[in-house]
């Protein structure tokens, strides 16, 4: 008998809404700044069209920005007392989490001025033995498209709970 | 067009070391709330960490960073596929590299990983660059 129990796998099998995000040069360069990038491409939009850009452009990973804010931009009450969004944590005895493994596959950049969409669903949950404990692993897979039907990327991500 | 760097060739490396400053531009620009980034207390008396955790997105970016500053305008990222395998704490630094394992007419494959200064491998991950 292990962790994951019927209420996890009822839990496992739902959906999730589809998110907009619309994203603006100042949400470009928070990234940038943060992540330590200097390009110019990233915070200037002259820059950005001078490298053949139509606007400023994202850091390769801001998908991740976008699937963040899918998750947790929500109300307070909604949130884990670890601050994680509720809707994301499932009905298990083992609740510490951490990030395990990521896949991404890139399309079209994002740039300044996209409208992002982000579909999300639950891929696979299933439990290992770890040193410490069982590992509940929690695999999530996210298709971003921007206003035209492009496709931006495709992501895998693995989340632990131990 | 420069060309792409044969197969062994080896990423200068890069050593990172987030500050708690750099921890909270990374949460709050993502929108991350996860109390292990940002709240001590919570992080070592809840979940029993030495202290705040360097996100492993964070390491994730690290890594592109890595490739993307090596390789250049030229190339351009077409997928990476990352692990976390060891925690990184704040106060570590973190050296990033990388090393070209496969070639082709249209890119390359590059494996990417960071290690904690005591040779501990915190992330690793493999990635495949197109010529633009």
């Amino acid at each position: 008998m292990g962790v994951i129990t019927e209420e996890a796998r009822r839990w496992a099998n739902r959906e999730y809404p589809r998110f907009e995000m619309q994203v603006t040069a100042t949400d470009i360069a928070k990234f940038a700044h943060a992540t330590g990038e200097t390009n110019p491409i990233h915070f200037d939009r002259e820059a950005a069209t001078a490298a053949g850009y139509p606007d400023v452009v994202a850091p390769t990973l801001f998908p991740y920005v976008v699937r963040m804010h899918a998750s947790a931009l929500v109300p307070p009450e909604e949130l884990e007392a670890d601050g994680s969004p509720s809707a994301d944590v499932p009905p298990l005895t083992t609740r510490r989490a951490m990030a395990g493994e990521t896949s991404v596959v890139f399309g079209e950049p994002i740039l300044a001025g996209d409208l992002i969409t982000v579909e999300k669903r639950l891929a696979q949950m299933y439990e290992k033995e770890g040193r410490s404990g069982p590992l509940v692993f929690v695999e999530m897979e996210f298709t971003f498209t921007n206003q035209r039907g492009e496709l931006v990327a495709r992501e895998s991500f693995t989340r632990l709970y131990r | 067009m420069s060309a792409l760097p044969e197969v062994g060739a080896e990423a200068p490396a890069r050593t990172r070391t987030p500050s708690a400053l750099d921890l909270f531009m990374f949460s709050a620009s993502a929108w991350l709330l996860h109390r292990i980034h940002y709240d001590t207390p919570f992080t070592t008396e809840h979940d029993g960490h030495p202290g705040l955790l360097i996100h492993g997105p964070l390491q994730g970016v690290y890594l592109v960073q890595t490739a993307e500053s090596w390789l250049g305008e030229g190339a351009r990222l077409r997928s990476i596929s990352y692990r976390h395998l060891a925690p990184a704490y704040l106060g570590d630094s973190l050296e990033c590299g990388g090393t070209v394992t496969g070639a082709d007419a249209d890119g390359v494959e590059v494996e990417l990983w960071a290690r904690k200064t005591d040779g501990t491998v915190t992330t690793t991950g493999k990635a495949r660059f197109e010529k633009r």
